[in-house]
Formats: C-alpha cells, sequence, structure tokens
C-alpha cells in the first residue's frame, strides 16, 4: 500500500474517531438537555442537572464543530455534497444546535419562572433534535442520497427535504435519541444525588433497553437493503475524481465486508454489549462505569455503521457511479499528512486538559452552592 | 447552471450571518486579555477589589460569549450548506485551518472557559489566572486560524490547480501559513478586539462615574481599559496601513475601488478625501482631493503608482481571453484525465483559468462567449466602488476618533480627575458603538473588496454557491433572520440588565433589579416561591 | 488649554509611534509582534491600575498629613 492511500485510511478512521467523539461527548449533554424536564421536577434539580455538564458543555461541543473541520479538510467533496444536499435538516440541526449555548448561558440569569420554563423547552428541543438528525443522516447513508456532478464537479440535489425522513432514518434517528437519553440520565447519575439521580437512573435504563431493540431491528433492515458495490474504478490511492467509476446496488451487499472479514462481527457485538453493559452497571448504581459502558456502544454502534459502508462514504442513489468513496472525495497527500501531525499533537493534549478540567471540576454537584452562586448555571 | 437569485440569496446570508457575529467575536478577543490584565492584577497584588473587577466584567463577557459561540457554530457549516463549490473547490486547503482552529484553539478556549467560570472555588489563584490567559489565547488563536483560511481567498498563495482532481491543491503549508496578507489581517483583526473591549470597559465604567456607582471598580476599570485601549488603537492604524500596502500588491481592484482610482493616475497621487463615485459612469462626483497622500499611504513612497480601474478592466479583458481556452481544455479533460491534447492546452492558459470562469456566467460553452460578454465580465472585475469608499473611510475616521479618544482619557486618568469630567464622561458611554462599527465596515471592505471572487482571480462569486431553489433560500433567510432577532433582543436585555445592575459590592444598591420591572405582574418569580 | 497642550503632544507622540512602525515594518513580521504587543499591552494595563492604587494611597496619606498639620 502507498502512502496516499494509507492516508486516506487512516483518515477514514479518524473520521470514525471524531463521530465518536462527538457521539459521545455532545451526545451526552444533548441527553441531559433532552430530559431535563423529566428529571428535574423543580428548578433547582433543573439547575443541578445542567451544572453536572455546566463546566464541561461547552468544550465537548467542540467536537462538534471540529466535525465540520475535518470532514471539511479531510473530506471536502463529502462536506461539500453532504451538507449542501441535506440543506433543510442541517439547518434544522444548526438553528435547534445553536440554542443550546444560549440556553445554558441565559436561562438562570432571570428569577422568573416563565422564562426558565421556556428555557427548559428549549434545552430540549436542542437536546432531542439535533441527536435525531444526526442519526437520520447516517441512516440515509445507507439507502442513498439522490445527487449527482456535472463536468466542472458542481453538485446538484434533486430530492426533497422530506424524504430524508424516511421510515429506516427515522428509526437511525430513534436509536441515536435513545443512547444519547441513555447517557445523558447516566451523566446525571454522577453528578447529582437523591431523586434527581433516581429518575436519571430510570431514564438510562428504559434508553438503554429501547436502544438494543433498535439496534437489532436496524441490523435486519440493513441486511436486506440494496447495498452498494463498487466495481470499477482508478483505485485506491490514486488522484481522482467521482466521474470516473462504476457502481451497482445489490441486495444485501452491506453486509459483504462482514461476510468477508468476520473479525468485524465484533463491532456490533461491542454495541449490543456496551448497551447491556451500561443499562446493567446504571441498575447496579455504577454510574462511571455505565458511562465507560455507554461509549463502548457508541463505538460499536458508529463502527458498525463505517464498516458496512466501506470504502462509500455518501452513496448516491440517482446516479450511483457517481458515489462518493474515501477514495475519490479526500484531500490531497499532502493535506492529509499536515493534518494527520497536527492531529498526532493536539488530540493528546487535548484529551489530557480535558481530563484535567474534569479532574478539577470532580465530585457531585451541590445543591446548596448552586442555588447560592452567582457563576452558577 | 446556477440562478444568480440564489447565489445573491446565498451572498446575503452569508454576509448577514458573518457580520452578525462578528458583532460578538472583537468583545470577545479583546475581553479575555483584559480580564486577564485585571486578574494578573488580583494574584500579584492580593486586593480583592481586582477580584470582583474581573468576575464583574466576566460575567458581562460570558453573556456577549454564549452568542460569539452559537453564531460560530452555524458559520462552520455554511460553507458546506450554502457555498458547495466553493468548498470541494478550495476544500483540501482552506478546510485545513478550519480544522487546526478547532484542534488547537476552539478547544482550549472552550474547555477552559468552563474552568474559569465554576473554577474560581476549585482552583488556586495562580492556577486560575493561567486559566484566564489559556482562554484569551485560545480565543485569539481560533481568530489566528479563520484569518489565515480568508487570507487565502484574499491572496491565494501556497497552492495549485490540478486537473485531474479538478480542485485547488495544497503546495506549500509554511507559505499559507506565513503569507503577508494573513500576517497583517491577524494582528489587524485581534487588535481590533483589544480596542473593541477596551472601548466598551470604558464607556461601562465611565456610565458607572457618572451615576456615581461603584466608583472603586469604575475607576480602575477605566484606567486600565484606556491603558490598554490607546496602545491597542496605535497598533490597529499601523497593521491597517500595513494591511493596504499589502493588498495593494495583491488585490489592485480592491485598492483601486477602496479609493475611487477611476483613472490610473501619475505619481505622486493624490487622495480623495471626499467624493460621490458612481459605478456607472465611472467616475467621482464632489471630489475632495489631497495631494502626495495616497502614494505616500499605499506604496510607501512619493514616486509609486497603482493602477486605476481603466488599466485593471483592460487587464481582465485579456486574461479573460486568455482563460476561455482554459475552460475548455479543463472540460476535455474532465471526461478523460489523459487526453495529452486538452493538457497540453490547459498547460499553456491555466494561469487565466478563473478568468474563463468569470465569462461563463454569461456563456455557459465559453468559446461561444461574444465581445459584448467579455466586457461585461471584464466590468464584473471591478468590487462596488461607492460601498468600498465610504466603507473604508468610515472605519478610518472611527479608529482616528477612537484614538483621540483615548489619549484624552488617559490624560484625565493619569491626572486622577476623570470622575469629574462629565461631558467627557457623557461621551465615552456614546462611544462604545464606534468599535462595532469600524468592525463592521472593516468586514465589508475586505469581503466585498474581494468581489467578484470568492478566491481572487481562481473562483467567481457566481460559481461557488450551492444549486439551492429560491424557495430554500428564502426559508433560511427568514430562519436566521427569525432565530438571530429573537438572540439578540435577550442579549442586550440581559447585557443592559447586569450592566445596571451592576457588581455586588454593596456601592449600587440603589438601582438594583430594575430590569425585573418590565416582567409581568402576574408571573410569580421563583424568589417568592 | 493645559490639557490641549498635553493632549496634543500625546497624539504626536502616539502619530509618531505610528509611522516609525509603518516606516520599520512594510512587511513585517507580525505574528511575532503581536506577541510581543499582546504582552506589553496586558502588562501595561495592569501596571496602570495598580499605580492608581499607588496614586490613592499617596493622595490619602497628605490628606491625612493636611489635616494633622491643622491640629
Amino acid at each position: 500500500m502507498d502512502i496516499y492511500a494509507s492516508l486516506q485510511v487512516v483518515w477514514w478512521l479518524l473520521l470514525g474517531v471524531l463521530l465518536i467523539g462527538l457521539a459521545v461527548m455532545v451526545g451526552m449533554d444533548m441527553g441531559v438537555g433532552a430530559i431535563l424536564r423529566y428529571i428535574g421536577r423543580t428548578d433547582l434539580e433543573r439547575r443541578v442537572a445542567l451544572n453536572v455538564i455546566g463546566p464541561h458543555w461547552d468544550g465537548n461541543q467542540v467536537w462538534f464543530i471540529l466535525g465540520g473541520g475535518a470532514i471539511f479538510a479531510a473530506f471536502p467533496l463529502i462536506y461539500a455534497t453532504a451538507f449542501s444536499g441535506f440543506y433543510v435538516v442541517m439547518l434544522l440541526l444548526l438553528w435547534t444546535m445553536i440554542i443550546r449555548p444560549v440556553g445554558f448561558e441565559y436561562r438562570s440569569k432571570m428569577p422568573s419562572a416563565g422564562w426558565r420554563s421556556a428555557w427548559d423547552w428549549a434545552l430540549f428541543v436542542s437536546g432531542f433534535v439535533p441527536m435525531v438528525v444526526f442519526g437520520a443522516a447516517i441512516g440515509n447513508l445507507f439507502q442513498g442520497v439522490p445527487f449527482h456532478f456535472d463536468w466542472t464537479l458542481t453538485s446538484f440535489y434533486t430530492g426533497s427535504f422530506l424524504a430524508l425522513l424516511n421510515p429506516f432514518a427515522i428509526l437511525c434517528g430513534v436509536l441515536s435519541a435513545c443512547m444519547s437519553a441513555a447517557m445523558g440520565g447516566v451523566t446525571v447519575m454522577g453528578g447529582a444525588e437523591g431523586a434527581i439521580a433516581e429518575r436519571s437512573r430510570k431514564v438510562a435504563r428504559l434508553g438503554w433497553a429501547l436502544a438494543i431493540v433498535l439496534f437489532a431491528v436496524g441490523g435486519f433492515w440493513v441486511a436486506h437493503m440494496q447495498g452498494y458495490v463498487l466495481n470499477q474504478f482508478p483505485g485506491a490511492g490514486v488522484a481522482q475524481t467521482p466521474l470516473q467509476q462504476v457502481v451497482t446496488r445489490a441486495d444485501g451487499a452491506w453486509l459483504s465486508n462482514f461476510h468477508a472479514h468476520n473479525v468485524l462481527w465484533l463491532l456490533p457485538a461491542a454495541g449490543f454489549l456496551g448497551m447491556l453493559g451500561s443499562l446493567f452497571s446504571a441498575s447496579s448504581e455504577r454510574p462511571l462505569l455505565a458511562w465507560w459502558m455507554g461509549a463502548v456502544a457508541w463505538i460499536g454502534v458508529i463502527g458498525t455503521v463505517g464498516c458496512a459502508l466501506f470504502p462509500f462514504l455518501l452513496p448516491s442513489v440517482s446516479n450511483p457511479s457517481q458515489s462518493l468513496t474515501l477514495w475519490n472525495s479526500g484531500s490531497s497527500q499532502l493535506t492529509l499528512a499536515w493534518m494527520l501531525g497536527f492531529t498526532l499533537v493536539f488530540v493528546p493534549l487535548v484529551v489530557w486538559y480535558t481530563s484535567w478540567a474534569f479532574y478539577v471540576m470532580r465530585g457531585k454537584v451541590d445543591p446548596d452552592q448552586v442555588a447560592t452562586d452567582e457563576h452558577a448555571y | 447552471m446556477h440562478d444568480i437569485t440564489v447565489v445573491d440569496l446565498s451572498r446575503l446570508q452569508f454576509a448577514a450571518t458573518a457580520l452578525y457575529h462578528f458583532l460578538f467575536v472583537p468583545l470577545t478577543l479583546g475581553m479575555t486579555f483584559m480580564l486577564a490584565a485585571m486578574e494578573t492584577v488580583y494574584v500579584v497584588t492580593g486586593k480583592v477589589i481586582y477580584k470582583q473587577i474581573t468576575q464583574f466584567w466576566g460575567k458581562l463577557f460570558l453573556i456577549n460569549f454564549a452568542l460569539g459561540v452559537a453564531t460560530g457554530l452555524t458559520m462552520e457549516f455554511q460553507f458546506g450548506t450554502n457555498w458547495s463549490f466553493y468548498s470541494s473547490f478550495v476544500g483540501d486547503i482552506f478546510g485545513a485551518p478550519l480544522a487546526i482552529e478547532g484542534l488547537m484553539a476552539f478547544f482550549l478556549e472552550s474547555t477552559f472557559v468552563g474552568l474559569m467560570v465554576f473554577g474560581w472555588h476549585r482552583l488556586k489563584p495562580g492556577q486560575h489566572l493561567a486559566v484566564t490567559y489559556l482562554v484569551a489565547l485560545g480565543s485569539n488563536l481560533s481568530a489566528l486560524w479563520i484569518l489565515v483560511a480568508n487570507a487565502f481567498m484574499q491572496d491565494p498563495v501556497g497552492a495549485h490547480f490540478n486537473p485531474t482532481t479538478m480542485r485547488m491543491e495544497l503546495n506549500d503549508f509554511a507559505a499559507l501559513i506565513f503569507s503577508s496578507d494573513a500576517q497583517a489581517k491577524f494582528v489587524h483583526t485581534s487588535i481590533a478586539g483589544y480596542v473593541t473591549a477596551a472601548i466598551f470597559v470604558a464607556g461601562v465604567s465611565a456610565w458607572y462615574m457618572l451615576k456615581n456607582r461603584h466608583m472603586e471598580l469604575a475607576r480602575r476599570s477605566f484606567r486600565m481599559s484606556v491603558l490598554f485601549g490607546v496602545l491597542s488603537t496605535a497598533g490597529v492604524i499601523t497593521l491597517g496601513d500595513a494591511l493596504g500596502f499589502v493588498g495593494a500588491e495583491a488585490q489592485p481592484t480592491k485598492l483601486a475601488a477602496m479609493e475611487g482610482l477611476w483613472k490610473t493616475e501619475s505619481a505622486p497621487m493624490p487622495f480623495n478625501l471626499m467624493a460621490f463615485p458612481s459605478q456607472e459612469n465611472q467616475t467621482n462626483y464632489g471630489e475632495v482631493k489631497v495631494p502626495y497622500v495616497l502614494s505616500i499611504l499605499v506604496t510607501h513612497s512619493l514616486t509609486g503608482t497603482v493602477p486605476g480601474v481603466d488599466v485593471l478592466e483592460q487587464r481582465a479583458e485579456e486574461r479573460i481571453r486568455g482563460g476561455i481556452p482554459a475552460v475548455s481544455s479543463l472540460k476535455m479533460l474532465s471526461a478523460d484525465p489523459k487526453d495529452p491534447v486538452a493538457m497540453n492546452q490547459f498547460t499553456t492558459h491555466q494561469k487565466d483559468l478563473g478568468y474563463g470562469f468569470l465569462v461563463k456566467r454569461y456563456a455557459d460553452d465559453v468559446t461561444t462567449a461574444t465581445d459584448e460578454q467579455i466586457a461585461q465580465a471584464a466590468k464584473d472585475s471591478i468590487p462596488h466602488v461607492a460601498t468600498m469608499f465610504w466603507s473604508f473611510r468610515v472605519m478610518v475616521l472611527l479608529g482616528l476618533g477612537m484614538l483621540a479618544f483615548f489619549v484624552l482619557g488617559l490624560i484625565y486618568t493619569l491626572r486622577n480627575t476623570v470622575q469629574y469630567k462629565r461631558t467627557f464622561l457623557k461621551f465615552a458611554v456614546w462611544m462604545i458603538p464606534a468599535p462595532f462599527l469600524a468592525c463592521e465596515a472593516g468586514w465589508l471592505v475586505a469581503e466585498i473588496g474581494r468581489q467578484p471572487w470568492t478566491v481572487y482571480g481562481l473562483l467567481p462569486t457566481w460559481m461557488s454557491a450551492s444549486t439551492h431553489s429560491v424557495g430554500y433560500m428564502v426559508f433560511s433567510l427568514i430562519g436566521f433572520v427569525a432565530v438571530y432577532t429573537v438572540f439578540i433582543v435577550i442579549e442586550m436585555y440581559l447585557m443592559v440588565r447586569a450592566i445596571r445592575k451592576g457588581p455586588d459590592d454593596g456601592n449600587g444598591a440603589a438601582e438594583l433589579d430594575v430590569g425585573d420591572l418590565s416582567l409581568p405582574a402576574s408571573r410569580k418569580t421563583l424568589a417568592e416561591a | 488649554m493645559k490639557t490641549f497642550i498635553q493632549f496634543s503632544i500625546f497624539m504626536l507622540i502616539a502619530g509618531l509611534a505610528i509611522v516609525l512602525a509603518i516606516i520599520l515594518g512594510d512587511r513585517g513580521a507580525w505574528y511575532f509582534a503581536w506577541l510581543v504587543g499582546t504582552v506589553m499591552i496586558v502588562l501595561i494595563a495592569a501596571v496602570g491600575g495598580a499605580l492608581l492604587d499607588a496614586q490613592d494611597e499617596r493622595a490619602a496619606a497628605l490628606a491625612l498629613e493636611r489635616k494633622d498639620g491643622k491640629h
């Protein structure tokens, strides 16, 4: 394998790492927002829940921003085609997502009950909708997206936005919302005590139970779906455009990578085991273990998706031969190499100081302090 | 083909969201370092008043910061959603600084801003100070990477066009980062943020002094902000000149538009102090000229000249004619990347490719372009002169005005008499909008001056936009306007409320919680509950 | 009048500093200048704040002296 092809594969893996980071770190904060109105019955309970993630949500949210930036840098054609194709749902995601920073910051700045209740609804919307969209977007990848290119590589999206909200996509959306709600529950369990922790535990158990069912249903659905097969292309590690390949569709093709490499079955297994593990650890009041098991579940689910689609990243349903793969949509060798360098230096650094931040803010949130501290959310 | 209405709506949306985002960014850039300066005094001298000062301004900073974060989120994705072809055409270069910004700057800023807010009880004073400095560094580093990316749009260095992949590709990363435009623009913008924060702190402090409230906090904050501001304003003006000098070479059309230079003049060129440019007639009405000044300003000599619109249009026309074979051969290469005849033709003409795209707007098959279409495309190569001319002058005038303001404020605060100068204090409050206006005007000069290109000389704006329908664009514009209007109303309300309430130092109880009076009386407040 | 003269002198100094910086740095190492400049701006602002405390203390001491002198 030459250097360029290796870099492409490395960046495909890093894309997975990034999506996992996004799903775990942003997902748990979103989950807390989504379940806030259920787990917190009084204003103080809700403030405690918000202050559990208060010091970290902003840092966690960078995973989402970095997701956008890294796809732009490493797979510009994906960034360009997917985000413009998914225009209306992208806007839905962005508009609901940007309520979050404002909601965290402004909610407790005013004493009015109506004001705070309105922000709690806003936090619910901005926690629930983006996770559904995130899952639904992935669901659409399996079914292909209606787009094609002209000779300049200008992309044209020919579907309606309602088509993006089809049954399989909604299943994936609900799956991701369940997982994030469960992670949110586990997170609050770890940072709070009393009734609010008890209700969070219920949410976590229900969330994981639903996720297990939905992941299984999704798996059977994918097995019987039309997948994509890359028949002919200029080759891995060769500079190319999506105009020079032949792609066909075949029933059950999304499982061909799993049939070819049995070891890949470990990924969906990790997904199920993580969910089950997190469910049981939450039941037995071990929130930290439950959190890590939840992270394993995300790794399993996203890993399964990536390996099923490989080498496709964004299949086209209207012109399958113009589907985007990791071979035809990545950046040049020099850019990928530079970006890898930056990643190798800065990701460990980020992990290190993020861990320090969590260490500094360790322990349970004290309701009395929330009530008196003017810096608290 | 692109619908030009969609392109215009996409531009409008980008400009509106970017200008809105840029209302909050400069204050963040400067405020973080101001907070660092205030906290430094606290940690070094141990005087509690400086802790109160830091915490109070920190509270105002956070109200502003939340909207900066929120509106920045949409910017990160808007290249993809609305500038799809742009993103795939230059993503190989442009995406890298954006990703590095996330890795290097956003994580730093966002992780530590949490500790800055919540860490007062958990960190030692020295540790907390370090956290504040890291937030300041993080926010300014993020400006650095964004402006490295922007500099590529203004002066595309360190990259080449690859006909096999049909896009621009990186060939020199160092050239990209250290481009003259990136260097000058980063420092200009970052320090403009310092000025914004300084005026904001000075203005709010002046308001307290007028009301005779929180005098201990206000006098100290005023002193620090004026010192911070006077040095920063001098820096902004210096870097503004450097940026003009660099830009004169890289973007002659931007400079000609900024100065209303329709006809090329011989050295030493006079400077148009005032004029009313007409794009249609290519002339200025009501000119007031100052001899020699333009040559000195833009070439730093008495003998230098720069081309006017007349010469620039002519050059554009030549390059458009050169670009036509480049586009037509590229089309052949798109179908067959190995076609040797097409490759040969492309290599000869590729330096004019972007200009070929310029005429493709009028003739989809560029080889059929008529002389009128080519002339029209050449006319397009000049940005809108009147907008440029006046945005630039507004920015410069505000900058000079702020310098004078800071110098006067410095004299008063050094004499320790500022609290008695009521007229000056009132003026200081009214100065608060000035830096925001100047920043917005600066953005207009930079980005309208780049037109008709998204990447100067390489990729025209009209080709860059996503191929949405007008309906989608109207939907998204209305959505953005609605969400952002609600946001700014809430932000202004909370900001004014926090300022009126003031710090909790027991010196301003008289006016506590005026903001609550405007709430419906029937609403039960939680304080009662 | 005194204020006006001081104002003019300070403006002149600022103007000269700007012109000097412009002459020195057509295409300067601006990143480096930013690093040095930011540190300088932050420190000078901090020192200026501390100086105000010193001024206040001196004024208070002077006032006390005067008061003592009268008695």
